[in-house]
């Protein structure tokens, strides 16, 4: 692609299984958050990661499971809870963004109990579980749209498994379709900054903001702060480097070459100098036109003028909305 | 080559009322001297039904062709199974040499081409659900516009049908017409909204599979795990089909991107393995075996052990059967299409048909609607290859762009329920071969917006395609109209001059926004774009989705350009 600039940063994603589970166009998620690093000068390198292979928390700044059909689901609930459960727990504690689509969103909640045979452990990151209740009961299969941190998000769901939560919030709130379970109108789950849904479709190039909102997480994380509060911190990388968590800490020493960009560009106090807005319109026309097929028309309007005025909005927690 | 006489079926329960089968034209009251005057009762009022039911059918399909509502086939079929729910029985059982049913993801409609053209050769009378409905009510009308309004139909005698079958209705169509051949092409991951997942499309093969006579002849394709399988579960003949050709193995051709492609059989059905592939030739066809339990591919009863593309809509290949070898030209691109030629001779040879017809019935093979065919249109000559699936979308573009040549290029995606609601697998297709090299690009359907998204990522600008929608967006304009002061506000950013500002103004002028009441909207603009695009005496290929097909066609039709498909007159 042209005028990408030249990568100043690096990310690390995870793709957790990306042979196994890779039925519902995955592809375009990894797509997504790669093209939109790049063109903010961050170079995100995807990483795979099968069966039986270890998941050292720190070699990671962001980590993807995709969905897949219940044969091929359960070798990986196995591997899952006996091989990278550890690592996957250290991470998400970490707060490190955890994207989790459908089959994978299944696998981080207590158990998926499919129609037959047993029941297949989950991580238990979400206090959610999921149930398919067999051939005779209809998959849950259509679009669907959420509204999710004042504004929306748009894909496809196509599940069996019927998930209900616990004490686990959910992403959003059902606009349009089933979501977790067709009954009570909530869609995904969120614990730290995991999130599970069963939108694909793809999930992330339809849906920009929430892209940025990864990447930003992911940059915030492992780059430092994004707020202006924590502005001062910058100013001697050892004072920096003491006052993070000890697992920040052996990440920053263990790649000189991050340490060394921060302290070079002074970065990261403000989202917009990292992540850039994009050229969005394609995006926001095909977010708007699947939310107008669904009959939202409101909600079509509404997210074009907001990108008209503002772009694409970059949300984070605790911060208003960065570009306003 | 000699009638084939069909071999005498079993005094099963099933096919108990097709045992007076012969070559000549049979009634079903033939064989009456055997039954008793109750079953006469019984077969006299099924007659009467079936007729009821046919002169419904063939009514209701005449009405909908003079509305303009379709060929009428799939609603003659469907008023007709309605009256007399077991019409499809009563009628297939009157057809002297029996049915072949064809299923699969990809290649039904071209497999059973194939067939066609080699028997019709061979001198017999081939009916098809040539129409493209492959439901039982394709196949129902099929059936219904050849019969009597007495309930039988015309000229039985020398006929044999050839019915492609949806994957998921195949239990049910082995079920009622018991075939004579049946062929499983492959099995891809393909409208996953409507059959839930590939592994319940496998278990339903498998209830097709323990359904069938045991004098049907299974035709597999060896090189498919999921067809392959099963064999394992058929006592009778099976014969297996696949290529030999080392040279044609994916690793062999360096194209390391195609890890990523769709790969949608991973794993042995019987202990979970993962498979290893000595040779991949596409998706997860080629040469495996399971690293478990170390079940191997079959042996190829007929197989393609030379292949060599001969230019952009030609194949050659040398095969090789139990009985013959020789060389065949296949007069259509695409890899699948060796795979699709070698159903059809395995299915001909499990007939007993001579090799002569075999060869010439696929050398002169007329492309089936929307494979390949070709309409010339003011001086440019347009081509159709619908993609249905990443496997056959990925498949077309390697046809397309395997040599560097650029190519005029117009996609459409729609998601009607026909083509599968589900688009996300637009991102499972390998896009990335096509960049730098299309001359024009236009981008239509339903979700023309999605698909130049995915070609976006891909890495093509925005501005070197031309997006039309079937539909305007309704928002966009009332965005327009309602925002004054984001008019002024981009007017004050743009006098800032910063990034920002300029991104607006892209936004303002160059977006699809406000380009729309100029562009238009729908399949008939988005044609005339695309061939405007395309310099005359060139090519510009089409590739639309399913219904995009139709829509394409219907287009063409109104210009006057090709036979109405329904109207084509069988061989």
């Amino acid at each position: 692609m042209k005028d990408a600039p030249a990568p100043r940063f690096t990310l690390t994603l995870g793709h957790l299984y990306p042979d196994q589970l890779n039925l519902y166009g995955d592809r375009g998620n990894i797509l997504t958050l790669r093209r939109r690093c790049e063109l903010r000068g961050i170079e995100l390198r995807v990483v795979g990661l099968g069966i039986g292979d270890a998941l050292a928390p720190d070699e990671y700044d962001m980590l993807f499971i995709g969905g897949g059909q219940d044969k091929e689901q359960a070798p990986v609930a196995q591997d899952l809870y006996e091989i990278k459960g550890i690592g996957l727990w250290a991470a998400i504690e970490d707060d490190m963004p955890v994207l989790a689509v459908c089959g994978g969103y299944q696998l981080l909640a207590h158990y998926y109990r499919p129609a037959s045979g047993p029941d297949m452990r989950g991580l238990g990151v979400f206090d959610a579980w999921t149930i398919h209740k067999g051939a005779h009961v209809p998959r849950c299969i259509g679009d669907v749209a959420i509204s999710w941190n004042g504004s929306t998000l748009v894909g496809f769901e196509n599940h069996g498994g019927r998930t209900y939560l616990g004490t686990a919030k959910p992403l959003g709130k059902v606009l349009k379709g089933y979501g977790n379970n067709a009954e009570d109108h909530t869609e995904g789950a969120v614990y730290r900054n995991a999130y599970g849904t069963y939108m694909h479709g793809s999930l992330l190039p339809k849906n920009p903001h929430f892209a940025d909102f990864l990447i930003a997480l992911a940059f915030k994380r492992s780059y430092g702060r994004t707020d202006r509060a924590a502005e001062n911190l910058d100013q001697s990388m050892d004072q920096y480097n003491g006052s993070m968590p000890a697992a920040h800490r052996t990440k920053a020493s263990k790649r000189p070459s991050k340490s060394r960009s921060r302290s070079q560009q002074g970065i990261a106090d403000d989202p917009v100098t990292f992540l850039p807005p994009l050229e969005d319109t394609l995006e926001w026309e095909a977010h708007a036109a699947l939310l107008e097929r669904m009959g939202l028309y409101s909600a079509a309007v509404d997210a074009l003028c907001r990108y008209r005025e503002v772009g694409t909005v970059l949300h984070l927690p605790n911060s208003s909305p960065a570009l306003k | 080559m000699s009638k084939q006489k069909p071999p005498r079926p079993k005094q099963g329960d099933v096919r108990k009322r097709r045992k007076n089968r012969g070559t000549d034209t049979i009634q079903p009251v033939a064989d009456l001297q055997t039954t008793s005057s109750q079953h006469l009762t019984k077969r006299r009022r099924s007659s009467i039904r079936a007729g009821l039911a046919v002169m419904g059918g063939r009514t209701a399909g005449a009405l909908s062709r003079r509305l303009h509502l379709g060929g009428g086939t799939s609603i003659a079929g469907l008023v007709a199974q309605r009256l007399y729910p077991d019409i499809v029985g009563h009628l297939s059982k009157q057809l002297a040499h029996g049915s072949i049913l064809v299923t699969g993801t990809n290649g039904k409609t071209t497999t059973s081409g194939f067939i066609a053209a080699i028997l019709s050769d061979a001198g017999l009378r081939v009916w098809r659900n040539r129409e493209g409905s492959n439901l039982m009510r394709g196949v129902a009308g099929a059936l219904v516009i050849r019969a009597r309004p007495n309930g039988n139909l015309r000229r039985a005698g020398q006929a044999v049908s050839i019915f492609e079958v949806d994957e998921a209705v195949m239990p049910q169509a082995v079920r009622t017409i018991p075939p004579r051949v049946a062929v499983f092409t492959n099995l891809f991951r393909d409208q996953l909204d409507r059959y839930g997942e590939v592994d319940s499309v496998s278990a339903r093969w498998r209830q097709a599979v323990s359904l069938l006579p045991g004098n049907t002849a299974l035709i597999l394709n060896a090189d498919d795990p999921a067809t392959a399988q099963l064999g394992e579960f058929f006592p009778g003949k099976v014969m297996y089909y696949g290529i030999d050709d080392p040279s044609l193995d994916l690793a062999a051709q360096g194209l390391p991107a195609e890890r990523h492609q769709a790969i949608d059989t991973r794993t042995c059905p019987h202990c979970g393995g993962e498979y290893i592939y000595s040779l991949r030739y596409y998706s997860h066809l080629g040469h495996y075996r399971c690293s478990k339990c170390q079940r191997t591919r079959p042996e190829a009863d007929v197989r393609a052990v030379k292949v060599i593309t001969d230019g952009i809509d030609r194949l050659r290949m040398q095969v090789e059967t139990a009985t013959q070898q020789g060389e065949i030209v296949i007069p259509l691109a695409g890899f699948y299409n060796i795979y699709n030629a070698l159903a059809a001779i395995a299915a001909s040879q499990a007939l007993g048909i001579a090799w002569d017809p075999i060869v010439s019935g696929i050398e002169q093979f007329k492309p089936a609607f929307g494979r390949g065919e070709r309409v010339q249109i003011e001086g440019r000559t347009l081509r159709l290859l619908l993609a249905k699936n990443p496997t056959g979308f990925n498949e077309v573009l390697r046809t397309l762009f395997n040599n560097g040549t650029f190519r005029h290029l117009l996609l459409v995606l729609n998601d009607n329920v026909a083509d599968g609601r589900d688009i996300s697998w637009i991102w499972d297709v390998d896009f990335e071969r096509i960049v730098r090299h299309t001359a024009t690009l236009t981008v239509a359907g339903t979700r023309a917006l999605d698909l130049a998204l995915r070609l976006k990522y891909t890495g093509i600008e925005q501005q070197d395609m031309t997006i039309v929608s079937s539909a305007p967006l309704r928002a966009a304009k009332s965005v327009k109209r309602s925002k004054a002061h984001s008019a002024r506000q981009r007017r004050r950013v743009s006098t800032a001059g910063a990034a920002r500002g300029t991104q607006l103004i892209a936004t303002g002028e160059g977006g699809v926004i406000n380009q729309a009441p100029t562009r238009g909207y729908g399949i008939a603009n988005a044609l005339d774009s695309a061939i405007r695009g395309t310099p005359v005496g060139e090519t510009l290929f089409v590739v639309p989705t399913y219904t995009g097909l139709l829509e394409i066609h219907h287009e063409l039709e109104r210009r006057g350009l090709t036979p109405h498909y329904w109207e084509e007159k069988g061989p």
